[in-house]
């Protein structure tokens, strides 16, 4: 650029005489100088024939320019012709989707599962409108906590396969396309029918499954007294006041019953709400039983795990895995090849009782362990904490105290470290709806994407560093939540340290909610549930073109003083 | 630039801020032609065009209580959108492995005016439009802000983050590298004297 004072420059080798350079010309033309070197400009042009007639030709140049940027060469598109209603819409019919989605997915899990165990209900004898009794009859018929962890693994799947679609939409098409994708397959995922399955039903006072009798499909039996000698091809869902099992079960049994005994061999779960169980033979996997006394008696055998709430437990026998018990008494005498974990009333460990794993005992009294007993390592011993206790400790008061200010610190970290980024998160939490929704479908998925990660061929690395990275998000969230908060009470802004002083009052009140008995726990979840999912709209909305920073505009600029060509 | 007055603007603007979606569905049909011209002269494509163009306008929406009133509407809608767009060809640049853009060290040469003058009357708008394109991003993006959203140069050297007294030094690299492209040769730059 020429020399502000001097606009005139000598330029190139075979120059005659002084000629303003180009820079200074186009600035001149496009009134970019000051008044001083404009005049000076103008009275050189006055003279110099080859100085006016490159800026006259930089004058048409930028005619030239202007006139073919804003010649109207291409009509709007049709897709941005309805651009407005469908902007208006877009959240709207993503959310609309998902809701039509949840309604798809109970419906077909209503006409799946529900409808066609209530018809089962009926034909055996289980009919009714009552409520209650719907309930605890599928109590009986819940067949463990795999189907859900299906269903979440789909879910975690579909979850992520949509944020990949999301993500790389520009290499498959467009977002829209890419959403209908995975939406598509979840809706043919939905609306695939369910495997046909057999069964059987019985319904008598009582009723026998003679010792040659083969049973090949699931039995349903409602009855007074139910016995099994033979032989069930399947689960055995059953109810009635006793239930007594001597041949062999190949699925699961799942009975509510006053007394279940089984001395024959189950090969899958026993899942039971019984007064009374007493397990003499073979359970292929694992008890889970609700209510009354359970005896694992000296001649059964446990292959799985044992868990019981309430009542009173006795293991003589042998269980495979870990025993863990809630409530009432528990008694060991058996073999334990997991651990031992108790929450109840007493716990007493005979002499004759193995133990492999470690013990945990938390109880009112110290637990009785003869000396006899072969324990893998001492019983760690707790005293069992009745909640009211903790309010009336000083300790209490004080754990709370550095906690809050531990959130405090961790917040004022993030939010100077990442201030935008921390400052759209807040933005984000603003969008309850968005955000609760996102947390409440992207906790579990990603937790569940992780563990699924960690066991397949992704990797143990990816899956672990994805379970961190869920962890720090859900504290993270905690503090936005917090910080959308103190904006509620003390407006917005967008200021670091007002940012931060915001999110510390917030913090506060949140903790002081917390802390509240029995309710406290639901505000701190659905605190994390919106405070992660406003993290993940904050992070999506960086996948995708970054919203700029909006700043007031100055006055508009005049147009450039060219006349037309 | 086609644009509606500022009164009715600043009428649709008041009330779209109140939540009156027809007036917002006014300003849309209003400003959206101009909006996706000016993507569409940025952006290499026509498709990222329209999806910046649809990104922009949701955005403004959501910012559209953070306007200020007193200032011109529309400017401020060109700065949101120069700002979405150049975010765009800057995160794409970082992807790139290749950059052609760093060209400043590189002296620029006298134009011949009567070859410059030939040039504008032979080439066409739709050619300069053409030619548009196969400048580097930074050059596209000054040319554009200049030419079709007419900001100044303190907003251009706001938008590009370059200091003001560079702004013309980038405008006139961009104006060679566009002669260029017009020309398919570097023969205009090797002019003589004016």
């Amino acid at each position: 650029m020429s020399d502000p004072a001097n606009p005139v420059s000598q330029e190139g080798p075979d120059r005659t005489m002084d000629h303003l350079d180009e820079i200074t010309c186009l600035m001149y033309a496009e009134r970019q100088l000051d008044r001083e070197r404009a005049q000076a400009v103008s009275a050189h042009t006055q003279e110099c024939a080859a100085c006016r007639i490159l800026l006259r030709a930089l004058e048409r140049e930028s005619r030239l320019l202007t006139r073919a940027m804003l010649e109207e060469d291409e009509p709007l598109p049709a897709r941005l012709a309805q651009f407005q209603t469908h902007s208006q819409r877009s959240f709207q019919w993503i959310w609309g989707l998902i809701f039509a989605l949840s309604a798809t997915g109970l419906y077909a899990l209503y006409t799946s599962f529900i409808e066609p165990w209530m018809t089962r209900l009926e034909q055996a004898g289980l009919g009714g409108t009552s409520l209650l009794s719907v309930l605890i009859s599928q109590g009986a018929f819940w067949k463990g906590w795999q189907s859900v962890i299906t269903l979440v693994e789909v879910l975690a799947m579909l979850i992520v396969a949509g944020f990949a679609a999301v993500i790389f939409r520009r290499r498959i098409g467009r977002r829209g396309s890419a959403l209908a994708l995975v939406l598509t397959g979840m809706c043919a995922l939905l609306s695939l029918p369910s495997p046909a399955s057999a069964a059987e039903f019985r319904h008598e006072d009582r009723v026998t499954i003679g010792p040659d009798e083969v049973i090949h499909s699931d039995l349903f039996v409602a009855s007074g007294r139910v016995r099994v000698e033979g032989t069930i091809e399947g689960d055995l869902i059953a109810a009635g006041g006793e239930i007594d099992v001597t041949g062999h079960v190949t699925g699961d049994i799942l009975s509510s019953s006053g007394t279940l005994v089984v001395s024959g061999q189950v090969d899958g779960n026993v899942r039971s709400y019984a007064g009374n169980m007493t397990i003499r033979g073979k359970i292929g996997h694992n008890v889970l039983i609700a209510g009354g006394d359970v005896n694992v008696d000296r001649d059964a055998v446990v292959t799985g795990s044992v868990t019981t709430f309430g009542g009173h437990l006795t293991v003589d026998g042998q269980v495979g895995r870990d025993v863990l018990a809630a409530g009432g008494t528990v008694s060991i005498a058996g073999t334990l090849g997991g651990g031992l974990k108790v929450r109840s009333g007493e716990l007493s460990i005979s002499s004759g009782a193995i133990v492999k794993g470690p013990v945990d005992f938390e109880g009112d009294n110290p637990p009785e362990v003869a000396s006899g007993a072969k324990l893998a390592s001492p019983v760690h011993f707790e005293k069992l904490k009745h909640g009211e206790d903790d309010y009336r400790n000083a300790r209490y008061y004080m754990w709370r105290v550095i906690w809050c200010a531990a959130y405090i610190l961790f917040g004022l970290v993030l939010f100077k470290v990442m201030p935008e980024f921390s400052a759209e998160c807040v933005g984000m939490a603003e969008r309850y709806g968005p955000s609760l929704g996102v947390g409440l479908l992207s906790i579990p998925g990603i937790f569940v994407g992780s563990i699924i990660a960690c066991v397949t061929i992704v990797g143990l690395f990816i899956g672990v560093s994805t379970l961190f990275l869920l962890w720090a998000g859900i504290y993270f969230g905690l503090v936005v939540a917090a910080a959308a908060i103190g904006q509620w009470l003390l407006g917005r802004t967008r200021e670091s340290w007002p940012l931060i002083g915001r999110m510390a009052l917030g913090m506060v009140l949140m903790r002081v909610a917390f802390a509240i008995p029995k309710v406290g726990g639901w505000v701190k979840l659905g605190a994390v549930i919106w405070g992660a999912g406003a993290v993940a709209l904050a992070l999506y909305s960086r996948l995708q073109p970054k919203l700029p920073t909006i700043q007031a505009a100055t006055v508009q600029p005049a147009p450039v003083a060219t006349p037309a060509l | 630039m086609n644009v509606p007055g500022m009164t009715e603007t600043t009428e649709a603007v008041a009330r779209a801020r109140a939540g009156d979606n027809e007036a917002w569905g006014q300003l849309y049909k209003d400003y959206a032609p101009a909006i996706f011209r000016f993507c569409r002269r940025a952006l290499p494509t026509r498709e990222d065009a329209e999806d910046a163009t649809m990104e922009i306008f949701m955005k403004l929406r959501d910012k559209l209580n953070q306007y200020d009133q007193t200032r011109s509407f529309s400017a401020w809608l060109y700065r949101v959108a120069a700002n979405h767009c150049w975010d765009i060809l800057r995160r794409r640049k970082i992807r790139q492995d290749k950059e052609t853009e760093d060209v400043e060290t590189v002296p620029l040469e006298h134009p011949d005016p009567s070859q410059l003058d030939k040039l504008i009357e032979q080439r066409t708008s739709e050619e300069v439009r053409e030619a548009l394109h196969k400048l580097a991003p930074r050059a596209r993006m000054a040319l554009v802000l200049r030419y079709y959203s007419d900001m100044s140069y303190d907003e251009i050297a706001d938008e590009l983050g370059v200091r003001r007294a560079f702004v013309g030094v980038v405008l006139l690299r961009a104006r060679h590298e566009l002669r260029q492209a017009l020309e398919g040769t570097a023969a205009l730059a090797a002019g003589g004297t004016p």
